[in-house]
């Protein structure tokens, strides 16, 4: 039997991202559904996956059209309070193979509406693998819907097919959820926060740095009424903290005339703070984060002077990039003996950094078959993501994987407290 | 309207029921899919993912491996698996994607054979049928192609079938075995639950086979027919708390037990009384009494549970009964509501 596949950071960094080998490269190979890759398997299981964020309109339901099986693990969000938001048209086999349920759609809304004692403010449709593959006109069917229930009626595409296209599902329904603003009077002294479906935690300081130059920010997840999110149309400009939330904001551009301006999620507090310099010089102010930029200093040096040298696994189910918060462990003075993580073009740059400064940390897939046989191999201490804490169960873990997102330096502080909490837990 | 749930999540699909009968077998399962199917799987509808290892796999496919049909680049990373993992077996589930494109399962099966030289099981599921269907297709499908010699039959001996944790709310096989057992037999294997690949090879074995879901059906016959084995239908045995706590209920008027039917009629044995079986999965006419009926959808529910005074059945299903007065008594279906006992 094969022993879980890795390849160490400089032996990556020295092949180069074209021949990243073929089991670090998911299109090559059967995809290892362990339960540390479900967020990537199943663009509807966990956290905000396309079902969940398609509800993210205040007062908005959802008729997801598909074969039952699409929507069974919806049930997990019943117990979040979404069960009566959620409403099923169930496909037998003759309508996947001659999509003559394309006709049943509007009546199935008109119903779902009329059942309902209040009105939606708008009905998602979502739609999954089988209209990808018959090439439904999803735009042509929500205006159907439309005429047949007069509520705004805007498509969901839940299609795993499309993963690695253009416009993966995750960006797709970020697009869709922002379709029913409509341009209005901008207003110089506001912001749209884009990214996540979940806010920023209360205390990031990227609310106090706008605030302190005059800027109000919005965020659709804080969004609690149908008024409140179309008052999203009358920002000033868009500032996306997500790559995934991209093409929303381009669409925005494209049909409200808000500009945006994108910045990273960083744990190394030096890139934090050229970039705050950045989106400063680009909004024509000067932030002053020089507190909180020593305050997240000092923690990372306090903690580092408390337990001394750590070796960490790093998972990939965190809210942050793990190759770049391996980089800034291994700055930071600790040892990354493992990340679990996916490797693309983008992250490749973090890679060839960490080859410099640890060439012996270990690069794994999760979703490679092999990670069946993984055994620990290497000397950790204590682990970062629920995907890591699965391969090793009895080490101290964080999973820095809460629904309310961190960014910025209150990132680096947070992970600091979690880690001293991990650790203080096992009584280290 | 039909097929439009108002107030209940779909039940478990074919291919999770395919999945679990597969899933403690020792081989290499793909699921045919996108991704999605194997985390519906996998993060909702197999309870032993976190506490038992299976090579379960997603195919990975994307758009344009449907749309060209690519089945020789499944093969090879099938292929490449098995080189990897060493297994006794492979499989093939079906999910709506193969389905839309029409995939030739038999041509799959073989390719892989070849590829791989170990055999290959395939079960064509869809996605759009319930899990009781995948399960009796993979139950049937291993039968044919594992057991194929018959063995000396050994006294004290009985398998069962229909032993899945989406049937049963089982995820060891502790507390079937128990109760058969109790009725004089010395060693009982749950087909597919706590056991492996051996004994559906061997099934041939046992002195007697159990069904103990309307799945495991037409495997029962089709053992019978093919090697005489004696099969018989036996009702799904519940937590012993459970009975407990069924047994103290004197429900009065008339009781409407929801379940799979061998669990329901289970219960119905241990109530007595007026009690009518139902159940929205497959229902055996010679397993029912006069009376008991199939529930096609939600309105079908809510119109034939009209006029019952007690209802047992998973509670997440009384949503769709809000003019429901009576009593309910919770019993959990892990197809239905993911829940466990």
């Amino acid at each position: 039997m094969t022993e879980a596949f890795y390849i160490t950071a400089e032996e990556l960094a020295a092949k180069g991202f074209e021949n990243t080998p073929d089991e670090l490269m998911s299109a090559r190979h059967l995809i290892y559904s362990s339960p540390a890759t479900l967020n990537f398997n199943s663009p509807g299981a966990k956290g905000f996956g396309v079902k969940r964020a398609g509800l993210a309109i205040p007062g908005s339901v959802m008729l997801l059209v598909a074969p039952g099986c699409c929507g069974r693990n919806t049930a997990l969000l019943n117990e979040l309070g979404y069960n009566e938001r959620f409403f099923y048209l169930l496909l037998d086999d003759t309508d996947i193979v001659t999509g003559r349920h394309l006709t049943k759609i509007p009546k199935a809304c008109k119903e779902v509406c009329d059942s309902l004692d209040y009105t939606p403010t708008a009905v998602m449709i979502c739609i999954t693998c089988v209209d990808a593959l018959l090439g439904t006109d999803m735009e042509r069917v929500c205006r159907k819907c439309e005429e047949a229930t007069n509520v705004p009626t805007l498509p969901a595409y839940m299609y795993a097919l499309t993963r690695e296209k253009r416009l993966p599902p995750m960006a797709g329904i970020r697009k869709s959820v922002y379709g029913l603003l409509k341009p209005q009077k901008r207003h110089g002294d506001r912001c749209n926060i884009l990214g996540y479906f979940a806010p920023l935690n209360e205390n990031c300081e990227l609310y106090g740095l706008l605030s302190s130059v005059g800027v109000s920010t919005q965020e659709l997840a804080r969004c609690d009424t149908i008024e409140s999110y179309h008052r999203l149309s009358q920002a000033n400009f868009n500032l996306v903290i997500n790559p995934e939330a991209r093409y929303a904001a381009q669409d925005m551009e494209k049909r409200l005339g808000i500009p945006y301006i994108e910045i990273n999620r960083f744990l190394r507090i030096d890139k934090i703070r050229n970039q705050y310099r950045l989106l400063g010089q680009a909004i024509g102010v000067e932030f002053d984060d020089a507190a909180y930029y020593e305050n997240a200093k000092r923690k990372i040096e306090s903690f580092r002077e408390k337990y001394g040298q750590l070796s960490f696994a790093v998972g990939e189910c965190v809210n942050a990039d793990s190759f770049e918060m391996a980089l800034a462990l291994t700055e930071y003075g600790h040892k990354v003996s493992e990340i679990y993580g996916t490797v693309g073009e983008r992250n490749f740059f973090y890679i060839k950094k960490l080859a410099e400064l640890s060439p012996d940390t270990r690069i794994f897939s999760n979703l490679s078959p092999t990670m069946l046989n993984y055994r620990r191999m290497t000397h950790i201490d204590i682990t970062i993501g629920s995907d890591a804490l699965y391969y090793h169960p009895d080490l101290p873990n964080v999973p820095f994987d809460e629904e309310e997102q961190p960014f910025g330096y209150e990132l680096a502080e947070d992970l600091m407290e979690q880690l001293s909490n991990a650790l203080e837990k096992e009584g280290k | 309207m039909k097929k439009l749930l108002k107030f209940i999540s779909p039940f478990a699909p074919d291919d999770s029921g395919a999945c679990s009968v597969l899933y403690e077998l020792g081989g290499i399962t793909v699921i045919c899919d996108a991704g999605g199917c194997a985390g519906n799987v996998c993060g909702f509808d197999e309870p032993r993912w976190f506490t038992k290892k299976s090579a379960l796999f997603s195919a990975g496919l994307r758009d344009m491996d449907a749309i060209l049909g690519r089945d020789d680049r499944l093969v090879a990373k099938l292929a490449k698996a098995q080189q990897q993992l060493e297994r006794e077996f492979t499989a093939v589930v079906g999910t709506p994607v193969p389905a839309v494109i029409a995939t030739d399962y038999k041509a799959l099966e073989r390719m892989a054979e070849k590829r791989t030289g170990v055999p290959c099981v395939t079960v064509s599921t869809d996605g759009t049928k319930l899990y009781d269907k995948g399960e009796e297709e993979a139950y049937l499908r291993l039968f044919k192609k594992f057991a194929v010699e018959a063995f000396p039959q050994e006294k004290g001996t009985a398998a069962v079938i229909g032993a899945t944790p989406l049937d049963t709310g089982f995820t060891c096989a502790d507390r079937i075995a128990e109760v058969i057992k109790a009725e004089g037999y010395s060693e009982v294997k749950c087909i597919g639950l706590d056991s492996g690949l051996d004994e559906i090879r061997r099934i041939t074995r046992f002195e007697k086979i159990f069904v103990i879901a309307p799945s495991g059906i037409r495997a029962g016959a089709y053992l019978k027919e093919s090697f005489g084995c004696d099969v018989q239908f036996h009702s799904c045995p519940l937590p012993a708390d459970v009975t407990d706590k069924l047994s103290k209920l004197s429900p009065s008027g008339r009781t409407l037990v929801i379940h799979q039917q061998f669990t329901a009629n289970g219960v119905r044995e241990l109530l007595g009384g007026d009690v009518t079986c139902a159940s929205f999965f497959m229902m055996d006419r010679s397993a029912a009494e006069e009376g008991d009926f199939h529930i096609a959808d939600e309105a079908d529910l809510a119109e034939k549970a009209a006029g019952f005074d007690h209802v047992i059945g998973d509670v997440s299903l009384r949503r769709a009964l809000p003019d429901f007065k009576g009593e309910w008594t919770d019993l959990p279906h892990f197809a239905v509501s993911g829940r466990m006992f």
